[in-house]
């Protein structure tokens, strides 16, 4: 019983990472794309993006690709390889 | 002793031309896996999707530092970790066959379970793609390895159940279950954030996050999947003697795989790609990133912490999740009902037909060390995978039509346009 407890228990990190990355970057996108295409008000017409919007869209889609490549290299590279770079 | 040495090396070179037959479908069968959403809203054409997909997993073999060499933990034909004597030097590496190698006729038995338990899984793989079913290509393996072992080793001797049960049975039921709640989450975000974008916008912003999310996914597909056989093959090359169990994998090995699973990858296997992309639910590009990123999420976390996912269970688990998490969709449950049922035989069908082709081998095995009964396991695989393809090809699935609309009857579109079709078709 205990080993099937100890395969259950990582699931739970998967889960929390993976809301964190898995469901986090594409509302932190979708922020992105909401601030750079305006918005259709209740009556159907569709309004400019604010001026501030493409630089918010700018941001929030960097902050995304960042971490992405930020995730591959820690997932990709073994502790040797990182502790080249003094991380660990 | 010529005649001898030159079975041996057939068998050997029969033994990893079967693993990398298997590697190729594992390609084909997962291709759907990462690209099927891309493909059903329109992302990328059916065509570039699949050579993209086979790029990066091409990539994504050499992108893994450390190269398993054990293949199944579960099969006990392999010492899993180095063992060490009371000096703290190493007497046994991670990789070295077990102790029944060594004994009189060893070398024959312990290919031979590899052997059959590859054509295990390369048939059910067939046999799945044909039904357009997305089941696990690694549980397609494992399952074709417990088998031959259970037969070759004997039942408690040959397989660690209790490792079956905490490492393959509970991550398949409890992975599906998190891939949905972390893309049914993303999607019901990813709405509400955009409720007021413009349609149009919306749709076309999402699908470049949804290129790069099902690229995520194919890069984390190379780096896990490849490697499963490239430690089979180096398995035969020590069991038949010509490398050391000490020894690094061959450069020559990791190239053919790579090159295996990618070209498998860019066959593109439609059939399942239509079921993944079109039976499930109807997916529009924000539900497609939101999928895709929860399945690349999952896997990479999963190998990151050690835990062997199938990316066939995650991948399916999060599209029905963007099904789940969206008001207004339908998901058409009894096409998961179908594929649920298809993971749960996975296992024991590939272990059935990994340990017949134990038996068949092991009867056959004649005087000269066991070419013939290996011969005619792979005829019967010649035989079995011709039949497959041939009655495919009466209700083909291609590039041109894997996006038609869903049929619940059948997994290829009725009313099919084969007449100006351009493409092959798989």
């Amino acid at each position: 019983m205990s080993t099937i407890l100890t395969s259950i228990s990582p699931i739970w990190k998967v889960l929390l990472v993976g809301l964190v990355l898995g469901a986090g970057l594409p509302a932190l996108f979708a922020f992105g794309i909401r601030a750079s295409a305006g918005t259709v008000g209740p009556d159907g017409t569709t309004a400019a993006p604010e001026p501030a919007g493409r630089a918010i869209a700018a941001v929030s889609f960097v902050v995304v690709a960042l971490v992405v490549v930020a995730a591959i290299v820690v997932l990709a590279s073994t502790k040797a390889f990182l502790a080249k770079f003094g991380l660990s | 002793m010529m005649i001898r040495l030159m079975t041996e090396l057939i068998i050997l070179v029969l033994v990893v031309g079967t693993a990398l037959a298997f590697d190729f479908t594992n390609g084909f069968h997962d291709t759907g896996n990462a690209m099927a959403t891309s493909i059903a809203t329109g992302a990328l054409r059916p065509k570039v999707a699949v050579a993209l997909s086979g790029v990066l997993n091409l990539v994504g073999a050499f992108l893994s530092v450390e190269v398993a060499k054990t293949v199944a933990k579960v099969v006990k034909i392999q010492y899993t970790k180095d063992v060490k004597d009371a000096a703290g030097k190493v007497i046994h590496h991670a990789g070295e066959p077990l102790p029944f190698f060594n004994a009189a006729g060893g070398h024959h038995l312990l290919i031979t379970i590899v052997f059959a338990g590859l054509v295990g899984g390369i048939i059910w793989n067939l046999a799945t793609w044909l039904l357009g079913l997305p089941s696990s290509s690694s549980h397609a393996l494992f399952g074709g390895l417990i088998g031959a072992a259970v037969a070759g080793l004997g039942f408690s001797s040959g397989v660690d159940w209790t490792l079956v049960l905490s490492s393959i049975v509970i991550p398949a039921i409890l992975s599906p279950i998190v891939a949905l709640i972390i893309a049914a989450v993303g999607t019901w975000l990813v709405f509400r954030i955009t409720n007021r974008t413009p349609e149009k916008a919306r749709e076309k912003g999402f699908r470049w996050g949804q290129i790069g999310s099902a690229s995520l996914v194919s890069l984390a597909h190379g780096t896990g999947d490849a490697q499963k056989t490239m430690g089979v093959i180096f398995l035969a090359l020590v069991a038949h003697g010509s490398l050391d169990e000490s020894g690094d994998i061959p450069i020559w090995v990791k190239i053919s795989c790579a090159v295996a699973i990618a070209l498998g990858t860019y066959i593109g296997g439609w059939r399942v790609i239509r079921t993944l992309g079109k039976g499930l639910v109807e997916i529009s590009s924000p539900q497609g990133m939101a999928a895709e990123s929860a399945s690349a999420a999952v896997i990479l976390t999963s190998s990151h912490l050690g835990l062997a996912l199938s990316t066939t269970h995650v991948a399916t688990g999060s599209i029905l999740g963007t099904g789940v998490g969206k008001k207004s969709a339908k998901v058409r449950w009894n096409v998961a009902g179908r594929m649920a049922a298809g993971w749960l035989i996975t296992l024991p069908i590939a272990a059935i037909v990994g340990a017949i082709c134990w038996y068949i081998a092991d009867l056959l095995k004649g005087p000269a060390d066991g070419l013939i009964g290996i011969l005619v396991v792979f005829a019967i695989l010649v035989v079995v995978a011709s039949m497959i393809y041939l009655k495919s090809r009466k209700a083909p699935v291609h590039a041109d039509n894997v996006n038609a609309e869903w049929d619940d009857s059948a997994v290829a579109p009725q009313s099919d346009p084969t007449a100006d079709r351009t493409s092959a078709s798989v």
